[in-house]
């Protein structure tokens, strides 16, 4: 960590301190799970401070309170100072990583794994085509092709999510979209690295992908997964600089615009999930539901907490893999709070979002559909003068 | 403490209630060594609560306190943390009691309009959660997001809707309480209405948990209103809207509350380029009475010369209040706010010294925008925001400047602090507010309850 890096931090920690309001627990998904101060941006902020200036030594106990963070800025947009805590929980844990206490056991397994097999999950190179059998011919063609579709580690590796790529790549043909896959070829990201802290391993990840990406000389990049999408596009520092990089969802709701697709009408009550990293992080909230009002008789309801509001799913920076039971938790509140509404199906998109509410709805009982958007939008769509 | 009585505490405590609901570890304690209070710079970190406990019923606050007793240990009870006077900073070390996993709603009563909940439900929960049942506190303070029903009672807390429904002391029907000594008390029936008793329940409105533990609180609801509508109009400066608010409170027209003030930068609210004061009204009730009541009101605007603003930017004005409550804290790392009451015809000549004289002697000035403002309505507070002194001698002078301002609120027949309590912080100077009789009744009444001083000892008076 840089001295500006650190100082940053501290800034952030200590204008926090000052104030003390509390703000950020409102909506903090996991400040409402476990109700203690250490876990609340107000109450990183003063560990923060007190360890920078020496009052309280860190430990293990402050490294379980740094990662006990979903990095999902909910906290922000209660925040009347809008500080940006989420960046300063990152910088914590590099630095707490850094003064040269261990990583969290769970996730050094996911930090192992992405060093030695080229993902967090521990899956074979050539387990990353497995959801592609149906488009192995699409194999992006470096200098010819336009169009990248980046997958993600999670959404090509999730038996459990593998229609989702496969819709989407189904919708692109629809549309008649020039575009390839790197398949097995495909790297990380490094977005798991950054988030627990393995700083120096995202530094490598990001460097790799990079290039990979570059070599294709790909014009754009499509990619379903939230975190590969936050990931590429805010945290490579212009290493992919010139291309374009699209979230899935911008995408589909460009190719219904531009009339490429045709959708019949599902006359269904559906409410939308807000993925932290496509919304809070980056911005996107108008996409996701221009393709659902562009559904007819579909309704959209939205939940009491939408957009920037949205609550978490769970199932983000590194807290499904240490604290499952408290992610289900935040998840299967999100999913009370989506049948308040009377919808049928809670629609998202992100891979992550996906595993934790699904699992939460069946967990507690929940008649919900969770479903993605690209598979929603694929199963009643057709192409351009196609059948209906 | 004594390290061998904290590890028999500590101990006792975690077989009582488990020891996911103690804390003890540096790295947790730390982060409840105080509320929002400007503690002595240089002793930031001088005062840590022994232990932190999680309690979630009754009982289990019973079990705590009884444990306390038998040590005398002090027993700090904190609510959402919110304060701004030095009611949770653990002067004395001891146990902290967190209410926040107390928040249970135990029951709504639609057709007796009230709600019986623990005290760690947040205002801003509990709102929501009558909302379904078509019911509403309205208790609105600038806190309500974090800010605990136990806690504002403790604290007899402010609302913006304090007007038509009054403050929280207004809606308390009865409480329950853990005393000093283990046993629990209820203060009453759960009615609004009895004159039967002492009414106990007001004592513990405001008491800073000096006198007990709050466990569970029966508030008066009210029907969620048909209609609601809001006034904001731009002013030349403070005392013309002034002109307005006062015309507004004498007229005995009907709102939710209002207040005046002479902000920074009214452009993103669509002011006029000039004009500095602002003054809004809120209104709440069925439709035809709402509308009349807003064009009654209209009419003191134009009468005083006041531009209306649009309804997006009365609506958008109406929705930055909490962000006014806190944020100036963040940006400017050196703030205090007073939350005086004057009478209103002294106000002129309460600004005047306190900018003019104690300002500049002690070198505390407003904050811009921040100079003037007065609630409206029935709880008039007085209030102002200023930078705190800097360099040599700075905590001297802040705390001489508090204590004139004390001298010069009270000097008029006021109160030194409307809503934001004692705490440590107005300690003193709540002796120039009580006669001496009045002082000893207090002190009979918290002996009376607290015989060995361990409901948060140190705070809001001295025994």
């Amino acid at each position: 960590m840089t001295d500006q890096e650190f100082a940053e931090m501290f800034e952030t920690a200590e204008s926090c301190v000052y104030c003390r309001c509390g703000c950020c627990k409102d909506g903090c998904p996991m400040y409402a799970e476990i109700l203690e101060e250490s876990i609340s941006p107000k109450g990183r902020n003063e560990l923060i401070r007190a360890i920078s200036k020496g009052i309280v030594e860190p430990d293990e106990r402050a490294l379980r309170i740094a990662f006990s963070c979903l990095l999902c800025r909910r906290d922000e947009f209660s925040c009347s100072a809008q500080l940006k805590n989420a960046d300063v929980t990152e910088s914590f844990r590099r630095y707490l990583l850094e003064r040269g206490l261990p990583m969290l056991p769970e996730h050094d397994l996911l930090a192992k794994n992405l060093a030695n097999y080229g993902n967090p999950w521990g899956e074979s190179k050539s387990a990353r085509k497995r959801w592609a059998k149906d488009f192995l011919s699409k194999r992006f063609v470096n200098g010819k092709t336009e169009t990248l579709f980046y997958v993600g580690c999670t959404f090509s590796l999730d038996r459990t999510l593998q229609e989702s790529p496969r819709a989407l790549a189904s919708l692109m043909q629809k549309a008649k979209e020039d575009f390839g896959l790197l398949l097995d070829d495909e790297l990380c990201c490094g977005s798991t690295a950054k988030r627990i802290g393995a700083a120096a391993l995202f530094e490598k990840v990001q460097k790799l992908n990079s290039e990979k990406i570059r070599a294709t000389g790909a014009k754009r990049i499509v990619t379903a997964c939230s975190g590969c999408f936050k990931t590429l596009k805010q945290d490579y520092g212009g290493l992919l600089n010139g291309i374009e990089i699209l979230h899935s969802t911008e995408y589909i709701a460009l190719m219904i615009e531009q009339g490429r697709l045709k959708l019949d009408e599902l006359p269904k009550k559906v409410t939308y999930h807000d993925p932290c990293h496509l919304g809070r992080h980056a911005g996107v909230y108008d996409a996701p539901r221009r393709i659902l009002s562009s559904v007819s008789r579909l309704k959209l309801i939205e939940m009491r907490n939408s957009r920037e509001k949205s609550g978490c799913c769970g199932g983000g920076a590194g807290v499904k893999t240490a604290y499952p039971s408290i992610s289900q938790k935040v998840a299967v509140r999100r999913i009370v709070e989506a049948e308040k509404t009377g919808a049928e199906m809670l629609v998202t998109t992100c891979p992550f979002c996906m595993q934790t509410l699904k699992s939460a709805a069946q967990e507690s009982g929940s008649k919900i559909e969770v479903i993605e958007l690209s598979v929603l939008i694929d199963r009643i769509s057709h192409p351009k003068g196609g059948r209906k | 403490m004594d390290p061998e009585v904290l590890e028999a505490v500590k101990k006792a405590l975690i077989s009582r209630l488990g020891e996911t609901k103690v804390l003890w570890k540096k790295p947790d304690i730390v982060l409840y060594r105080k509320d929002t209070y400007r503690i002595r710079f240089d002793e930031d970190y001088k005062y840590l609560p022994d232990l932190v406990v999680l309690p979630e019923t009754t009982a289990e606050v019973q079990e705590i306190v009884k444990v306390a007793a038998e040590h005398r240990i002090p027993l700090i009870p904190k609510g959402g943390g919110s304060s701004r006077t030095g009611m949770l900073v653990p002067i004395h070390g001891g146990i902290l009691v967190d209410t926040i996993k107390m928040n249970r709603v135990i029951e709504v009563s639609v057709p007796n309009l009230y709600v019986t909940v623990q005290p760690g439900v947040t205002l801003k929960e509990l709102e929501e959660h009558l909302s379904e049942h078509n019911l509403a506190l309205n208790q609105e303070q600038g806190s309500l997001r974090m800010a605990t029903v136990g806690g504002s009672i403790s604290t007899s807390g402010f609302s913006r809707k304090h007007q038509k429904y009054g403050t929280i002391a207004d809606r308390v029907m009865s409480l329950e309480v853990v005393l000093a000594d283990g046993r629990i008390l209820r203060t009453g029936q759960k009615v609004l209405y009895t004159s039967t008793g002492y009414r106990l329940h007001q004592l513990f409105v405001g008491a800073e948990g000096t006198l007990g533990i709050i466990t569970e609180a029966t508030l008066r609801v009210e029907p969620l209103p048909e209609a609601r509508d809001a006034i904001v109009a731009f002013y030349k400066g403070f005392w013309e809207a002034n002109e307005a608010a006062q015309r507004t409170m004498a007229s005995g027209v009907t709102f939710t509350g209002g207040e005046a003030y002479e902000g920074h930068d009214m452009s993103s609210y669509g002011a006029p380029p000039g004009l500095k004061g602002l003054f809004y009204v809120g209104f709440e009730g069925i439709k035809g009475e709402v509308e009349a009541e807003v064009e009654f009101v209209r009419k003191i605007v134009a009468d005083t010369g006041g531009v209306l603003a649009t309804h997006e930017n009365a609506s958008k004005f109406m929705g930055m209040y909490s962000e006014q409550w806190c944020g100036a804290r963040t940006r400017t790392k050196s703030e205090d706010v007073l939350t005086t009451y004057v009478p209103m015809e002294r106000m002129v000549e309460f600004y005047d010294i306190l900018w003019n004289k104690i300002g500049k002697k002690y070198d505390i000035s407003p904050l811009p925008g921040e100079k003037y403002g007065l609630d409206v309505g029935r709880y008039r507070i007085v209030a102002g925001r200023f930078f705190l002194p800097k360099g040599e001698g700075a905590w001297e002078k802040y705390q001489s400047a508090l204590r004139e301002i004390a001298e010069l609120a009270t000097s008029m027949g006021g109160s030194v602090s409307s809503c934001h309590g004692v705490g440590i912080q107005h300690k003193e100077s709540i002796k120039l507010e009580y006669s001496k009789v009045a002082l000893e009744t207090m002190r009979a009444i918290k002996r009376a309850l607290d015989p060995d001083n361990i409901m948060n000892p140190g705070k809001k008076i001295d025994i």
